[in-house]
């Protein structure tokens, strides 16, 4: 008897986990229309994908275009975006209860988190770079055998920098930040020995006292990530990202924004 | 199946990789341990100063106080960590927690004390004074046995709150809970039930503390 009931609930939880999502295929673009406005979490801190100048409050980059180029397919307007600030810890969330539509900040493609996200083919790919102090010597990756490297939360960096090492006969030790000023203020108080994330992104925190390894590894592909379930969205969007490299759009935008 | 952020595959993962979780909680217990008895150490120190009737003991103490009552936790343990290395002192992440946080609720536990020792009232000092006892043996011997009653439950709460303010370590790398969980879920994006099982570990080890000090209260006011 109580058997049966429990097995009664677990088909009614399976019954609705499958009935859920598949209900919401149908009206995610639905929902995005009739609230005339795409939601997009971007980078706000990112120098040419997506930085919020300060003096004028404009969020402005690669990735903000990205959005209105999209949202111009949704909506028929490519000024209808809502782009906010969203951090390695805020993403996930702001997704998973639907605050934002979309992530395009940088996200690596993993195939980890596809598990949680729907994403697109890739529309940019990053090399890890590294950032020391000049006054240090380092040359190359070698040097840094045995320091301690700091690097974001949530990039893949960490990851990448492992498998180098472990191939190369190297180790790293590393301090994970939560943002990439902190990593900064650690560098330049000699915290860690050497500043590691997607190259474009080191390029916005470079200045007199630092220089670049010459050293890059593990290519890094961005994707737009949206909600599971958001099928008729993640669809649209890998249809956009593929057309616009088709054509060469892409190449033309990477060009504009001067990214390499 | 279920896409959410509380998938079961995401408790799976959370079950599979739980030394990151218990490296965490054991590296937070251990700051908290050291911290805490810092805190007391500074805290009664400070605390007999600031009820003392000697002005150049109190000034002190009040600088100590509301200087670190003052400033947020978090700028404190940033200049330790960031600040020091520039004038050559680069204290271990650990010791930025145990120190950080020590001195903090240290300024805390001697306000606790200070207001316990003054709570006891002055016919118990001039009484023991009328026995003969010198200030010194009336503080330990008559004050303080008296003022620890009044000072364990606010005391206990300070404990409570020291142990969830070593969360701030999370921010300068330091290898606590927080930072393993943030780490962690951050590159998988599990975030659901990594914060669901830390904010339960966060439980564990606050939630025995509580029920000591209850416990603590009860049969030292039979003894009374």
């Amino acid at each position: 008897m109580k058997k049966n009931t429990i097995r009664g609930l677990l088909a009614a939880i399976l019954a609705l986990a499958l009935v859920l999502p598949a209900g919401a295929q149908t009206t995610d673009l639905d929902a995005i229309k009739a609230r005339g406005l795409l939601k997009v979490g971007v980078k706000v801190d990112v120098p040419k994908f997506g930085y919020k100048d300060a003096g004028t409050g404009v969020i402005d980059g690669f990735e903000i275009e990205l959005a209105r180029i999209i949202a111009g397919k949704i909506l028929g307007d490519p000024k209808k975006i809502d782009a906010q600030g969203v951090t390695a810890k805020t993403r996930g969330p702001l997704l998973d209860n639907g605050e934002i539509d979309l992530v395009i900040a940088t996200f690596t493609i993993t195939e980890e988190r596809k598990k949680s996200y729907n994403f697109s083919d890739p529309y940019f790919t990053d090399g890890v770079g590294m950032l020391v102090k000049t006054a240090k010597g380092y040359k190359g990756i070698k040097d840094l055998n045995g320091k301690r490297i700091g690097v974001a939360q949530s990039a893949t960096t960490k990851k990448a920098l492992q498998d180098f090492g472990d191939a190369n006969g190297l180790k790293f030790e590393f301090a994970e930040f939560n943002s990439y000023p902190e990593i900064k203020a650690a560098l330049d108080s000699g915290r860690v020995d050497a500043f590691s994330v997607d190259g474009a992104i080191l390029a916005g925190y470079k200045d007199a006292t630092t220089s670049y390894l010459p050293d890059r590894f593990a290519p890094q592909d961005y994707g737009i990530a949206s909600k599971l379930g958001n099928n008729g969205l993640s669809k649209l969007v890998n249809d956009t990202v593929k057309a616009m490299k088709a054509s060469g759009e892409m190449d033309k935008l990477i060009a504009k924004w001067e990214l390499k | 199946m279920n896409p959410g952020p509380f998938a079961l595959f995401k408790w799976e993962a959370v079950a599979a990789e739980w030394p990151v979780f218990a490296t965490g909680f054991g590296t937070t217990a251990l700051v908290s341990l050291l911290a805490l008895l810092l805190a007391l150490a500074l805290g009664l120190a400070f605390g007999m100063a600031g009820a003392s009737t000697s002005k150049g003991l109190r000034g002190p103490t009040r600088v100590y106080v509301e200087f670190f009552q003052n400033t947020p936790l978090v700028i404190q343990v940033f200049f330790l960590y960031n600040g020091l290395p520039y004038a050559g002192l680069v204290l271990p992440v650990f010791a930025v927690g145990v120190l950080g946080v020590g001195i903090y609720h240290g300024a805390y536990v001697a306000e606790i004390i200070r207001a316990g020792i003054e709570a006891v009232p002055k016919g118990q000092k001039e009484a023991a004074a009328s026995q003969g006892f010198n200030a010194w043996q009336t503080m330990v011997h008559v004050v303080l046995p008296q003022t620890r009653r009044i000072v364990l439950p606010p005391l206990a709460n300070q404990a409570v709150f020291l142990i969830k303010n070593t969360s701030v370590l999370a921010m300068v790398a330091g290898g606590d809970l927080m930072y393993q969980a943030d780490s962690w879920a951050a590159g998988n994006l599990y975030y659901g039930p990594a914060y669901v099982v830390t904010g339960l570990l966060y439980l564990a080890l606050c939630l025995p503390l509580s029920r000591w000090v209850r416990r603590m209260e009860k049969t030292s006011a039979v003894q009374a």
